[in-house]
Order: structure tokens, then sequence, then C-alpha cells
């Protein structure tokens, strides 16, 4: 077993958009090790998302193979692919994507509950006391601020434990100040549960703190492909 | 081809005519006769019983208009003491009459006014049959001691002459046979007389029914007084 | 104005929903064409029947000659609207043969040439009845002949005359109408009267004249204006369609049954079009939203996706007429039996037009509301995915009322009276209303309910989001379900009255006024052992001391306490009858006392307001009976056993005045044979004939079952639509909540569960809604408007629930399918522009 949660090679995604092949990612081989804090920066339409969602299994790659804690997920359906996010991988996304139909504790035990944790409340609650929503955790989602929204939707990203987080511009929709407090938030849970956290951003701010950078442009990496 | 819209037409129509006969309701005959309170009974010198069909019971008008109550009231108002029992069964013939007359002879009345046949002959049933009933009917109640008041009917000319002087007949030949009070024809004056009918042209009106009473009236003494001479020497 | 390149870009990604859209307003068209269509064939074949049934357009009829200023407006219609004219006079009499012995009691009809104006007499020959009716002859009814042992060719006496029997009736259109008279019919002419002798003064005779107009619809006015001359109170003045209107009512209960399942599909259309085109202009608010941005005005957007929704009404109007047409080239194979396929005629360019106008202004009365959103959708939305458009309370409420009250309108038009229509109206709103109000008490309860399993807690929440249509989802299903079902149980119920309950063997002959004495006799005669049923005539006199009033009785609408009542006297229930009230028929040992038991009828207890120990006093033929209630019985079966009000014991009564009534079942053959049996040997016995009737009424109510379950499933396709169109309107939300799973984990499995859940729930709680509103409503109308026995049919309530359930889930699914088949990140994309 070796040090490394996540491995990419030589990972391609082309679109299909009229009768023309449309290069998003090209040849990406990336290496990520348990415990690192990697930022992928890059300007728009670099293909940040497309790489996030490749390597955390949500979208497939037209070419390359990713191993996730040394499995090949590659090749893995949607439906086995499922189980595997639940246990392995925690999302936060730049438009928060909390289910409006629950509230705040609910969104937070949501993934714990699918994989039948019967412990799934009481980490809930301790993980938004962690974030300091405990008073909050009866709001529903479209009475939360921004910044309370994306603080739920850390603790959802947490609660099962995952040894991998990908985060997506996680502070694209908020203030600076907000920012920081979810930056620091994020980057201590992350070091208190020895979490990886591959996170994607532009702001140089955010990458300053990472363990490594990844610059992409145009679908490919422009630095920190090794180590 | 025949439509067959023409079913419900019948079907309903048989349907309401079915129900009402087997609910034991022949609407057309309202008619209720209120009874004098029963619970302080006034004392009677005597009893009549008016039994008869329609024409009796006084289908169409109010109870207190059917004859028997106005002929109670008359002969009240003559000095008479008599109660008048409304005893008129609607759609009634002969036949039926004949076969209630020991319910009628159990209420020991004084006297009867027997008014029945005129269904016989809106049925054209034989004028014989019309004839046996009523004289059974009039030897029980003189066999009992009961006073006889009968009222004759007239049919129709529609049915035909053979048929309705048959049965106009019926009534005086009864007459002469027993020994009986007799009104020879209970709608005297009353009959196809377009103000004194209902506009079925054959049940009298209240009107009608004042006319009835004033005819019948004298008759009813007659047999009150036949009946009084008779009791005499008991 | 219009850019053409626009609206047909905006329909080409309609999909789905314009799809559910087109077919809405297809469907209401197609069922207001057909049924429209379907009504002017019963209104044209009910006047047709009309007038072979009373033989004219107007009838005159009087006791009496009828009158000098009626005969002068009688010629002055005939010489002025060109009326055909024919004089008949009715009449029973007692006829004999020429030569033979014997006699008979007959209904004479004497008719002038030209009878009858419609339809005809059939006779055995098959020749034509106005060229066999000459003077000196007669046509008579079969059974002439075989009580009279006569030939055609014999002579009868009628009355002074004497004529020749040349043929005899098959089939006489005015008999069910004359089913009273109590002798066969005989047909003689006119010119012969006068020799017969029979009608003048001492006699009693049914004087008509009947009117054939060139314009039946004339006929009501015609018939007002004779009416002002005729004798009041002696001439009565008549069409074909007010007289004996039993028939007209028949069918008008019917069509306003079919007319409230077709406004109630139109209603069911009208919300799917709704939900569907709402779903349609969510799924474009984001070309809305940047048109808005790039400067598109208001009214431009709504002008275009105006011209949108005509376009796709059209194209549904088109196919709704289309299937109308072929829905009614089908009626003479489906309802040929009803109405004589003569008389069906095709959908008229009249019945076209109106539909389509109708259905029209359904389509702009429920596309407005989703019109009008497109006026909240903001340009932000291309920032947010804002997904509830939010539009004015007040302007809802104004369409609302909108709704409303084309709906009335439309239910007055249908139905043809404002004041049934304003009722009908009132008792459909209360009856939403209801449905509604359960459905949010359910909707409570259940949100209060504590749910473990995460799948059926996440359908549940999501039954509950904020801004769901959950309750409108429910409330309609629900609503519709309820009608369905409501028309179920009636037909069930109607159904298992009049036929299920009449079996072969059930009475089909009965005969009254059977004497004592005489059941031996009317044994030999029928030839064998019957049920006889004991009549008493007596009368009600007063009520727990309180006498009957006369005038009040007889100003009631049900059965009158005042008549003479035909009571009874057994000691065991009858195989038809239930004790409702108190244990027994009569208590088992009761003191010696004046006091006598009775029980009573339910249907009667009701009308008289009279209970268990009360005190009724009869008179049974002038002697007053005082009696106590001891029971209180209802019927189970139909209307056609026989029944009576009040019971007593045979102690009671056994000694009082009685005829018998019996109940007979004989093979049909033999029914007329066994009549002149009955009558020949105990004249006093009166006869009815039933065989006939059991059998047509049970035919007849077997296709007017079918009328109504075809033009239901015109409801049930609407509910599917409405169905169809919730779920596409709440796709864009399924498609997040799916990724969201997704994103977290949850399997297709999973996912697919929820919408199970989801669906069942919905389908559940509207069945079961549906089934309580359903029995409510179909008891109230057995007991209050039939008046016939109510049973539940457990099965028809289960195979309803289990068929929504899946309906629905199978809906819910088949829908739900392609979006969770989607990949989560296509959303997640999407999100990211």
């Amino acid at each position: 077993m070796t040090a490394a949660i996540l491995v990419s090679s030589r990972l391609s995604k082309t679109y299909q958009i009229g009768g023309r092949q449309l290069p998003v990612l090209s040849d990406i081989s990336l290496t990520v090790s348990r415990g690192e804090f990697v930022v992928i920066t890059g300007n728009s339409g670099s293909g940040k998302t497309t790489l996030l969602s490749v390597l955390s299994g949500l979208d497939r790659p037209s070419s390359g193979t990713i191993r996730l804690a040394d499995r090949d997920i590659t090749e893995l359906s949607e439906d086995e692919l499922a189980p595997l996010r639940n246990e392995l991988i925690g999302f936060v996304f730049q438009a928060f994507h909390l289910i409006p139909s629950l509230n705040a504790l609910e969104n937070v035990m949501f993934p714990a509950e699918l994989k039948k944790d019967p412990a799934a409340g009481d980490k809930a609650t301790r993980l938004l006391e962690r974030v300091g929503l405990s008073m909050r955790r009866q709001h529903m989602v479209s009475e939360l601020s921004g910044g309370e929204k994306q603080r739920v939707a850390i603790c959802r990203a947490l609660i099962n434990d995952p040894p991998l987080v990908f985060a997506d511009e996680p502070t694209g929709n908020l203030d600076s100040t907000n920012s920081r407090e979810i930056m620091s938030l994020l980057l201590e849970l992350q070091r208190e549960r020895d979490a990886t956290l591959v996170l994607a951003t532009h702001s140089r701010e955010i990458a300053r703190q990472a363990d490594r950078e990844v610059r992409l442009a145009d679908g490919r990496l422009v630095s920190g492909e090794a180590s | 081809m025949r439509s067959m819209l023409k079913m419900p037409g019948i079907l309903i129509v048989m349907l309401l005519v079915v129900s009402g006969l087997l609910g034991g309701c022949e609407r057309e005959q309202r008619d209720q006769r209120r009874e004098p309170a029963i619970a302080s009974e006034p004392v009677y010198d005597g009893v009549i019983i008016a039994m008869g069909d329609s024409l009796t019971a006084g289908l169409g008008v109010a109870p207190e208009k059917s004859y028997p109550a106005l002929l109670e009231s008359s002969l009240q108002a003559a000095g008479l003491n008599y109660r008048v029992i409304n005893a008129g069964v609607s759609g009634e013939t002969s036949s039926g009459a004949r076969s209630r007359i020991d319910w009628i002879i159990n209420s020991r009345p004084d006297l009867v006014i027997v008014e029945t046949g005129a269904n016989d002959g809106f049925r054209g049933i034989s004028t014989q049959l019309l004839y046996d009933n009523l004289a059974a009917i009039i030897e029980s109640l003189l066999a009992n001691d009961i006073g006889v008041l009968l009222v004759g009917m007239q049919m129709v000319s529609n049915l035909g002459d053979d048929y309705r002087s048959a049965f106009n007949a019926v009534y005086p030949r009864l007459a002469e046979h027993y020994p009986v009070t007799f009104m020879p024809f209970f709608l005297e004056g009353v009959a196809m007389d377009r103000g004194l009918n209902q506009q079925d042209t054959i049940h009298p009106n209240e009107e009608g029914y004042r006319v009835i009473v004033e005819n019948l009236l004298p008759y009813v003494h007659q047999a009150l007084n036949l009946e009084r001479q008779r009791d005499r020497p008991l | 104005m219009i850019q053409v390149r626009f609206v047909l870009r905006e329909l080409r990604y309609g999909g789905a929903q314009a799809l559910t859209f087109i077919l809405c307003v297809a469907l209401s068209i197609a069922t207001l064409t057909a049924l429209n269509s379907f009504r002017s064939d019963v209104h044209r074949s009910l006047l047709n029947d009309a007038q072979k049934l009373h033989g004219g357009d107007v009838i005159i009829h009087s006791h009496y000659p009828i009158s000098e200023p009626l005969e002068q407006a009688v010629r002055d219609i005939q010489s002025r609207a060109g009326a055909d004219l024919a004089r008949v006079y009715g009449f029973n009499s007692v006829v004999r043969p020429e030569v033979a012995d014997g006699s008979l009691f007959v209904n004479i009809m004497a008719v002038a040439p030209g009878y009858p104006l419609y339809g005809s007499v059939d006779l055995a020959s098959g020749r034509p009845f106005g060229e066999v009716l000459q003077a000196g002859a007669v046509v008579v009814a079969p059974e002439v002949l075989s009580r009279l042992s006569l030939r055609i060719g014999d002579r009868l006496r009628i009355g002074t005359a004497v004529l020749t029997i040349v043929d005899t009736i098959d089939y006489d259109p005015s008999r069910p109408v004359s089913i009273f008279s109590l002798g066969p019919r005989i047909f003689t002419s006119t010119g012969d009267l006068e020799q017969m002798g029979l009608l003048g003064v001492g006699s009693r005779s049914h004087y008509e004249i009947l009117l054939r107009l060139p314009e039946p619809e004339q006929a009501r006015k015609i018939a007002e204006t004779l009416s002002r001359v005729a004798t009041a109170g002696q001439e009565r003045v008549e069409t074909a369609t007010t007289a004996r209107s039993q028939v007209k009512r028949f069918f008008d209960n019917m069509l306003f049954f079919l007319s409230f399942i077709s406004i109630f599909t139109l209603l069911l259309s009208g919300i799917g079009m709704q939900s569907s085109l709402s779903a349609l202009l969510r799924q474009k608010q984001y070309t809305i939203a940047i048109g808005k941005t790039v400067g598109a005005t208001y009214r431009f957007l709504l002008l275009h996706y105006l011209a949108l929704t005509m376009l796709l009404g059209l194209i549904g109007a088109i196919a709704g007429v289309l299937a109308g047409l072929i829905i009614k080239s089908t009626f003479p194979l489906l309802f040929g039996e009803i109405i004589p396929a003569e008389l069906m005629l095709g959908v008229t360019i009249g019945d076209l037009v109106e539909g389509m106008l109708i259905g029209l202004l359904v389509v702009v009365l429920f596309s407005s509301l989703p019109l009008y959103r497109i006026a909240a959708i903001r340009p932000v939305a291309l920032l947010r995915l804002d997904l509830t458009g939010n539009v004015g309370k007040p302007a809802t409420y104004l369409l609302a009322a909108l709704v409303v009250v084309f709906l009335a309108l439309l239910v007055v038009r249908q139905l043809e009276d404002v004041q049934t229509g304003l009722v009908f109206m009132l008792g459909c709103l209360g009856f939403i209303a209801i449905i509604f109000l359960l459905t949010s008490l359910v909707l409570r309860l259940l949100r209060a309910l504590p749910v473990g399993n995460l799948a059926m807690r996440q359908a549940f929440r999501s039954l509950f989001r904020p801004g769901n249509a959950t309750r409108s989802i429910i409330v309609t299903l629900a609503s519709a379900l309820s009608v369905l079902l409501t028309i179920f149980l009636l037909e069930f119920n109607l159904v298992a009255s009049f036929i299920t309950s009449y079996p072969k063997d059930a009475p089909n002959l009965f005969s009254l006024d059977i004497q004592r004495g005489q059941q031996e006799a009317f044994f030999a005669a029928v030839g064998k052992e019957a049920e006889l049923f004991p009549v008493v005539r007596g009368r009600l006199l007063s009520i727990n001391g309180e006498a009957i009033d006369y005038e009040r009785e007889n100003q009631r609408r049900s059965d009158s306490l005042a008549r003479e009542f035909n009571l009874t006297y057994r000691d065991t229930l009858l195989d038809d009858e239930i004790i409702v009230r108190g244990e027994r028929l009569f208590e088992a040992s009761r003191p010696a006392s004046d006091v006598v038991e009775v029980s009573v009828l339910d249907t009667i207890a009701e009308i008289g307001d009279i209970d268990l120990g009360d005190r009724l006093v009869f008179s049974i033929q002038g002697l007053p009976m005082t009696a106590e209630v001891t029971s209180i019985r209802s019927r189970t079966k139909s209307k056609l056993y026989p029944f009576f009000y009040f019971v007593f014991a045979e102690e009671v009564l056994a000694a009082a005045p009685h005829t018998f009534f019996a109940a007979l079942h004989l093979e049909r053959d033999a029914i007329d044979e066994t009549i002149t049996r009955i009558v020949t040997a105990l004249p006093n016995v009166s006869t009815l004939n039933v065989a006939d009737t059991v059998v047509r009424l049970g035919e007849l109510i077997d296709r007017l079952a079918r009328v109504i379950t075809f033009f239901s499933l015109f409801s049930i396709v609407a509910g599917c639509l409405i169905l169809i169109g919730s779920v596409l309107a709440t796709r864009l939300e399924r498609i997040r909540d799916c990724a969201y799973y997704k994103i977290v984990g949850g399997t297709t499995r999973f996912v697919l569960s929820i919408t199970v859940y989801e669906n069942l729930l919905l389908g559940m709680t509207s069945s079961i809604l549906a089934a309580a509103v359903a029995i409510v409503s179909s008891w109230l109308i057995c007991s209050a408007w039939f008046n016939i026995a109510f049973r539940l049919h457990g099965g028809a309530l289960v195979i309803m629930a289990l068929t929504t359930c899946a309906a629905v889930v199978g809906i819910g699914l088949i829908s739900s399918l392609s979006i969770v088949r989607q990949k989560p990140v296509t959303f997640l994309y999407r999100q990211n522009g």
C-alpha cells in the first residue's frame, strides 16, 4: 500500500459538439498523497471543474485511468461508484447543492444515513457544533446565509470521515470575510482528520496555503505534475 | 326498425306501477278519515257503518268531507245521536266487500249502508257474481239482526246495453227479494254532472257529497225507523 | 409582429410537455364533441319515441267532447300551421260474439283515418293498419280471440253494432301509456261509433285530438296557445315530450350524469393543460430570463408564448375533433341497441364548432396563469436557479374565480337549467372543498408521522417540500377517483337492486284481490302453489296521539301517511328484509293488552318520523286499533319485490278482512294462457304481467351502464394526463434532487425507491380519500335519490386503490426514469453554465 490515495494516468476528456471533437482535458497524470492539500488552479474554462468531476468519478474520462484508494474506478458503473463516493469522498461545491427539502442537520446526516450509520445523528450534531451552527441545525436550507450553507455543506462532506475531499470553488459565492472563515475551517478540519483535500480555485490567496499547486491551462497540466 | 328508446317508457311506467302495487300503495288512493278522539269517546245512541268502495271512502276529498262524515253531522243536526263509521275501501269490488262482512258484523252496528259494485261494473265483471255477492252480504247482515240500507248503482252506457241493463237491474231485484231499505241510485243527480264531480268524472267532489247526503238522508231515517220498530219487541 | 421562427424554435424543444398539453386539449374537445352529439341523438330519439308513444306532437285530452272554443282553435292551427289531425275515442266496454255465448271486457280505441300520426300499429298479417281498419272492421288484440274462442273473419257485437274481426295487433305503440286499462285492446273506426251507440249521455270516454306539426319544435308554443282556450279542469293540452314525463326524466337524469362526467373531464383536462404548460414554460425560463436580460419586453414574450400555446391548442383541437369524429363513428356499434342507427346522425358542424370554441376557451382559461407567470421571471434567474416562479395571490384568485364562473356557465349550459346547474355547481364546489379539507388534514397527519426508513423519509420530505403541488395533485386525483368510484358504485347498486336481485326464477306475474276462500281455486288456475301475501286495508289515524293531517300529508312529495295502506300479517321476516332497529319482528312474550305490536318499514318510518316504542292508531275499516312499534325493518333488494310498510302478528289481523296478493314465477310462454285461466275462474282477480319489464329493464340498465362507463373512461385518461403533467412540472426539482442524492452516494435503486414511496404515498392517500368520499356520496345518492339499498363493493374499492397506486407509481417511475438515469455531473455542469 502506497501513500498515494488518488492516481490518475493519461486522463483525457473530449466532448462531442456537433460533429466536432472538443478536447477539455488532455493527458493528465496526477498523484495525490494521503493528507495532502492540492490546489488546482487555472483560468475560467481551463477544465478545473471537469478534472474534479472526472477524478471524483462523477464523470467518466474519454481515456486514461483513475485509481482511488488502490482501486481502479475508471470502468465502474454509476451504481458501483455511488457507495464508493459515499464512503471515500466528500464534496463541497461553489453552489452548495444542499437538499432544499431537508433542514441543516438532516442534510449533514444524509450520507451517514445512506450507509445506515446508527450514529448519524450524533456525528452530525457534533460536526455542526464544531462549525458553530448548533443553533441553526433545525433551519431549512432556504433560511441559511451563504456562509452558513457552505458550513453545512462542509459538515456533510465530512460526516462519513472520507479520506478524500473535493472542493470546487468553495468560496466562489461568498464575500471575502466569509471566504477566509470557510477556508480556515476547511483546512482545520482537513488536518484534524488527516484527510486529503483537492480544491479547485482561481484565488491566489487560497493557492498559497496549499501543499502543492497544480496549474491547468487549456486542459493540460502546466506545473506540479510530479512529487 | 323500431326504436329501443320506447323500452324505458314501458319499463319506467311499469316499474312505477309494479313498485306501487307491490309496495301496497296504490298512490291514487289518498284519503284518510279522522277518527273522533279515541280517549274520550262520546256516547252514541247507535252505530251506522258505511260500507263501500272509493265512493264511500271519499277518494280525493278531505276525510271530513266524505259522505259518512257529512251524514253523521246531518243526523246529529236532526237530533239523532248516531256514530257513522266509514268502512270504505277504495278499489274494492263486491267480492272484497263480501269477504269482509264478518268484520263489519263484529262491530255490532245498528245499520249498515251497503254501497258496492261500481268497480265490478268498471271491470266488466259478471253481473251474476255481483248479485250473488250482494245477496250474501245482505243475508249475513239480516241474519245478525242488522238493518240494511242498500244503495243502487248504475253503470255507464259505454259498456253496452246488454251489460248495462243487467247491471242496473241487480239492485232493484235484491231490494224486491230482501227486507231492506233501498235507495235506487247512490249518485242520483250527481253522476255525469261536471260541477259535482272531480276531474276524473267518477268521484264526487265536496259539493257532490253534500247532494248525495241530502238525497240519502230520508232513506237513512226510514231505515232507522224500521230498525227501531223491529227492536221494540225485544 | 410575431416572429414565427421564435415560436417554432421554442416548440421544437417542448417535447413531452407540449405533447401532454396537446393531449389534454384533444381530450377535452373530443369528449365535448362526442357527448354533445350523443345528446342530440338521444333528444332526437326521445322525441321520435314520444311522438310514437302519444301518436302526435300535441295531444288534447278530455273526458267530455272537446269544447267548441278549443275545436275552433284547433281548426285555426290546422289551417295556419298545416298540422295533421287525428281523433281518438277511448272507452271500456263489454263485447260479445255475434253468435256464440260469452262476453269480454275490452278497451276500445276508435280512431279516425290517419291514425297513428307517428309510428305504426303493426298487424299480424303485416298489412298497413290504415288500409285494414275500414268502417265495419275491427282489429283486436290476440287475447280477444283466445278468450272468446273466435277467429279472424268472425263477427263481434260491440254496443249495437256488429263488426268483423279482420286482423290482430302485433305491436301497438300507444300500449305502454294505457297499461293501466284492464281489458285487451280493440281498434275500431270512428265511422262505426254512431252505430255502436256507446258514446253519449251517461257514458264515460276519453276524447282525444292528436296533432302532427310540420315543425315539432313548435309543439310547446302551440300547446300553450291551445291551453288558453281549453276548459280549465276538464281539457288537458300536452306535448309529446311533456306528457308522461317519466321517460324524459329518466333520460334527463342520464344525460345529466353524462354532462357531469364531461364537465368533470373538461376540468381535469384543464388542470392537465395548466400543469403541462407550466412545466413547458419552466423549462423555457432560462430562455425567458435571457430574453429579458437582452431587452425583450414582457409583451413580446407573452405574445410569443401565447402564440405557442395557441398553436399547441390548435393542434390539440384538430386532434380532438378528429378523435371525436372517430369516437362518434363507433356509436352505432356501441349504442345501436339504445338509439336506432337511423336516428344517429354524424357529428354536425354545430357540434364541432361548439366543441372547438369551448375547448379553446378552456385552453385560454387554463393557460392564463402559467403565461402570466412569465412576468414574474426575472433575469436574475440566470444567476440563480430560482425554481419558484411566484405570482401574486390576487392574480391567482382572480383566475380561480374566472375558472369557477366559466365552469358555472358551462354547467348551466350543459344541463339546460339554471337552477339545477347552480345547485350542481355549488355541490361540486362543496365536494371539492371537502376533499381539499380532508387532504389537508391527512397531509398534516402524515407530516407528523415519525418515519425511520431513509428513503421513505425522503419521500415524505419530497411530498412536503415548500412549493410542491402535492396537495393539488391529491385533491385532483382524489376528486377524479371519487367521481369514478361513485359512478361505479351507483351503477353497481342499481344493477344489484334491479337486475341481480331479480333472479331468473323471481316473480314475473302478480295477482291482486284474491279473496279468502279463493286460494285453492287460484292455485288450480295457475297450476301450482304460490306465495300469498295477506293484504288488509287500513288507515293510520295518529302517531303518539297526534292525528294525521290530511292537507299536510297530501302536499308531501314522498308517500302520504293519510292514504289507505295495505297492511299485512306474518310472524317472520321476508328473505330480503332485515331488522334495523329492535331485536326481532315482535317481542317474544308480551303481556296481553289492548295494544298490539307492529313492525314498520324504515322508509315510511322516516317519512312519519316513527321510532321504536311509538304508539300508532290504525283504523281497520272502521275499527280502531292501537299498536306499539316493536321493530323497524329495511329491505335489502329491489323495488320489484313486494313489500309492506306495516306488518302485524298473525293473531292480530288474521280475523280482519283481507285479500291475498300473489307473486308467481311462470314460463314466459305460459303467462298469457295462465292469465286467461285466472280471470275466467276468478273474475274478481286482477293480474299484472311484468315478465317483459324485468327482462327489458335488465337489458336497458346494462346498456346505459355501458354508455356511462364509456364516457367515464375519458376522465380516467384526463386523470392520467394530470399525473404526467404534474411529474413533468416538477421535473427540474426532481433532476436536482436526484443529482444531490447521487453525489453523496445514493444508488439508482435508492433514488428509485424514493420515487416509488413518494408516488405510493400520493396514490394511497388519493385512493383512500376517494374511497371515503365515494362511499359517502354514493350511499347518499342511493338512499336519498334512487331509494335503493346500498351495498359496498369491496372488490371494486381494492381494485381502484391498487390500480391507482400502480398507475401513479408506474407513471411516476416511467417519467422519472430518464431523470434517474442521468449522471449527476450533467446537472452540475449545467449549474456552472
